[in-house]
């Protein structure tokens, strides 16, 4: 009895395995990168792009591009036009040209959160231009979505780019009194892809764009954990800091109005330096300087976000974890008024392997 | 009291601890995050413990029940209410056992529908499903005492897979602690309901279970393991979600490992939720031997056909949940029902046993 209960188990199982659908990975189009550009007449022009795996171990890259009023319809034209079903599954990086971005990209990022398909590491990012050209171009030898997203990648762990991705978008674009941020991307030259900045969001509309040089004081406040390197110079000498390790810790020293205290530490070591010789008073007269400098500019920082009335770093967010029954509609007028000092401490740790 | 089962089916007392974890984590786990912030925000977490430390306090009383008439709930119905009554009363818990199974089954069926294959047939996924279940339970209390085993060790290591959210946890997002009223607390606690449901099972087992009185301690570590497992997954899941973003997330648990990255797999939630399957395992068997162990003790009915019965009763009701909206109803009312068994139902039967004890040793003398 067991037994033949047990084969009809068996044999129910084999056959009903065969009532799914099929994704056999020959026969689909994987959609790795995907963009939208505003063209003419409001419309919106989506581009898709899937790897094409040669015989001879390359990896191509094709793209399918349509245009269309909304974000839904896109999808149905680029179906259209595919020969294989699209899949959403190992979708690596997104992209939003400007003005799209300026208009709002949450009736685009929907698709992708609504999608069980999507993982949350995809990067979003905005592309300067278009996003088409960035997609349509041919970058390294791994197709270009695996280019875009490791580009993106390393700048984040080791280098100045703070770290972003879909779950953290979304995290911050709907966590009240903090706002999203994502990288910037350009196509400088037909074969090479630049991060230009940084594009400040509030909400889901782009509002400013951080430039380059900025952007190692921006991770220094928005990053638990940051790495990165920045060009100093001290006197007539240059010298370039590689940041190993640096935390930031906020407090909030004051109430009505808010003060708020950024405590930024930062170890460091020197990668570059053009005078003669590193004697430990320079290296003193470096620390200073550079500490000085990370003040400077994030409290400038600060004070043109506040103008802007954009809260990418979350201070909204911090006091209202430290105030019960926080008000957000007071804290618009609030947070103009809000005063941040920054406290640098700045250490070098190493010099090299010469002084 | 009611006879006495023989030894050779009753099962060891430590092995209470894996029947209750394996029936109270189900489906439920998916996704309470959300429902349970919708009232006390991001404080939910301390409901969620303390919805857990009441029900120690149930299980208590369960066993002063069991302990008093030296049965089960059919037992300790007819103890309290006569046969006639008492059976009508048992009868109930039949219904209670389907519909949790049904419940259980079909919100995993559509999870699957969801998450991984939109074309899966319900009523074919069910079919295949309850014949392994009635399968399993025609092997006996012992075998269903062995899957629910089974079903706890092997899965256990998916805890582990939702340190992958570490990583992006904020951990402000708990502060301020408290900063929500009473009442709040009390409604966020009472919407665990359908999570923590299933620590009501040593009811229908008690009789099986060897030096019975001793696998109480057991009871209470397995609903305590379940309440710091649902207390730490709540807060990993509050840290790694802002407030709205989690508002949002109808499955939260199961949204959590899309940030997971392994070289070997791109998704997780394909392996997470077929795994998923022998969480839910347990659920339906210990369900439908209780449903039919029931029926046999109240109505004489062969257990063996009280199973098939109760499974195709629980086949054809499936198919009538096709939408998002009645398979949440479905939910909402296993959870109602379930907070009835077991905080309304089972005090009153508790101070009944008391008072009917009193009477009958009164009588005695």
């Amino acid at each position: 009895m067991r037994i033949r209960s047990f084969f009809w188990v068996l044999a129910a199982g084999i056959t009903l395995s065969g009532c799914v659908e099929k994704e056999i990975i020959d026969d689909v189009n994987i959609e790795m990168g995907v963009g939208y550009d505003f063209v003419e007449d409001d419309k919106i022009e989506g581009t898709v792009m899937i790897p094409i795996f040669n015989p001879d171990k390359k990896i191509g890259n094709f793209t399918y591009s349509a245009t269309a009023a909304s974000s839904r319809d896109l999808i149905q034209e680029v179906q259209r036009k595919s020969a294989q079903p699209l899949v959403t599954g190992s979708l690596e990086i997104a992209l939003f040209g400007e003005g799209i971005a300026k208009k709002g990209i949450r009736e685009f990022t929907d698709a992708f959160e609504r999608d069980a398909s999507i993982g949350a590491r995809v990067y979003f990012a905005v592309a300067d231009e278009s996003a088409k050209s960035i997609l349509s171009g041919t970058y390294g030898n791994r197709g270009n979505a695996v280019h875009l997203s490791q580009l993106i990648k390393h700048n984040m762990e080791t280098r100045n780019l703070p770290i972003t991705n879909m779950h953290l978008y979304l995290f911050d674009l709907y966590q009240e009194g903090k706002d999203p941020y994502l990288p910037i991307l350009k196509k400088v030259e037909p074969e090479i892809i630049d991060i230009v900045g940084i594009a400040l969001f509030k909400d889901d509309k782009l509002k400013s764009e951080l430039p380059p040089d900025k952007m190692f004081f921006f991770k220094l406040l928005t990053d638990k954990f940051s790495e990165g390197a920045y060009k100093l110079d001290v006197g007539k000498e240059k010298v370039v800091i590689k940041d190993l390790d640096s935390k930031h810790k906020i407090k909030l020293t004051k109430r009505d109005p808010y003060n708020i205290t950024v405590e930024i530490k930062i170890k460091g070591l020197i990668r570059e330096y053009t005078g003669h010789i590193v004697t430990p008073e320079i290296i003193k007269k470096i620390e200073k300087e550079f500490e000085e400098q990370v003040n400077k500019e994030a409290s400038a920082m600060i004070k043109d976000f506040q103008e802007q009335g954009i809260d990418p770093v979350g201070f909204g967010q911090f006091i209202k974890s430290k105030t019960r029954g926080f008000d957000f509609k007071r804290w618009e007028d609030e947070y103009k008024n809000l005063t941040v000092n920054v406290k640098t401490d700045m250490i070098i740790t190493e010099v090299g392997i010469v002084e | 009291m009611q006879q006495p089962v023989p030894e050779r089916l009753q099962v060891s007392p430590f092995l209470v601890l894996y029947l209750i974890m394996s029936m109270q984590i189900g489906i439920g786990v998916l996704g309470y995050q959300r429902i349970i912030a919708k009232d006390a925000g991001y404080d939910a977490w301390i409901s969620v413990l303390a919805a857990g430390l009441s029900i120690h306090i149930i299980i208590w009383m369960i066993y002063k029940i069991c302990g008093t008439v030296e049965g089960d709930i059919v037992a300790a119905n007819a103890y309290v209410f006569g046969k006639k009554i008492g059976n009508v009363i048992s009868s109930v818990f039949i219904f209670y056992l389907l519909i949790f199974a049904l419940a259980v089954l079909r919100t995993f069926i559509e999870v699957i529908q969801v998450w991984m294959f939109p074309e899966i047939s319900t009523f074919w996924y069910s079919l295949v499903f309850l014949l392994l279940s009635v399968y399993i339970v025609f092997g006996g209390f012992r075998t269903v005492t062995g899957i629910a085993f089974f079903c706890i060790v092997l899965p256990s290591y998916l805890l582990l897979t939702f340190g992958f959210a570490l990583k992006y946890a904020e951990y402000r997002n708990l502060l301020p602690i408290f900063d929500h009223s009473l009442k709040e607390f009390a409604t966020s606690a009472y919407n665990m309901s359908l999570t923590y449901i299933g620590f009501e099972i040593p009811l229908f087992f008690y009789p099986f279970i060897k030096d019975a009185p001793k696998s109480q301690k057991w009871a209470h570590l397995g609903v305590f393991l379940t309440t710091i497992i649902y207390t730490v997954l709540a807060i990993i899941t509050f840290t790694y979600f802002s407030e709205a973003q989690l508002a949002k997330s109808i499955w939260a648990t199961l949204e959590m490992w899309k940030i997971v990255s392994m070289p070997f797999v791109e998704r997780f939630e394909y392996i997470g939720i077929a795994n998923w399957n022998l969480i839910i395992l347990p659920n339906i068997c210990i369900a439908l031997w209780g449903g039919s162990m029931i029926l046999k003790r109240a109505y004489k009915l062969r257990q063996k056909k009280g199973v098939i019965l109760l499974a195709l009763i629980c086949l054809v009701a499936v198919s009538f949940f096709d939408t998002r909206a009645k398979i949440n109803l479905l939910n909402d009312w296993t959870a109602k029902i379930g907070f009835a068994v077991t905080y309304v139902y089972i005090p009153i039967l508790f101070i009944a046993t008391l008072i009917a004890k009193k009477v009958k040793n009164k009588n005695e003398n």
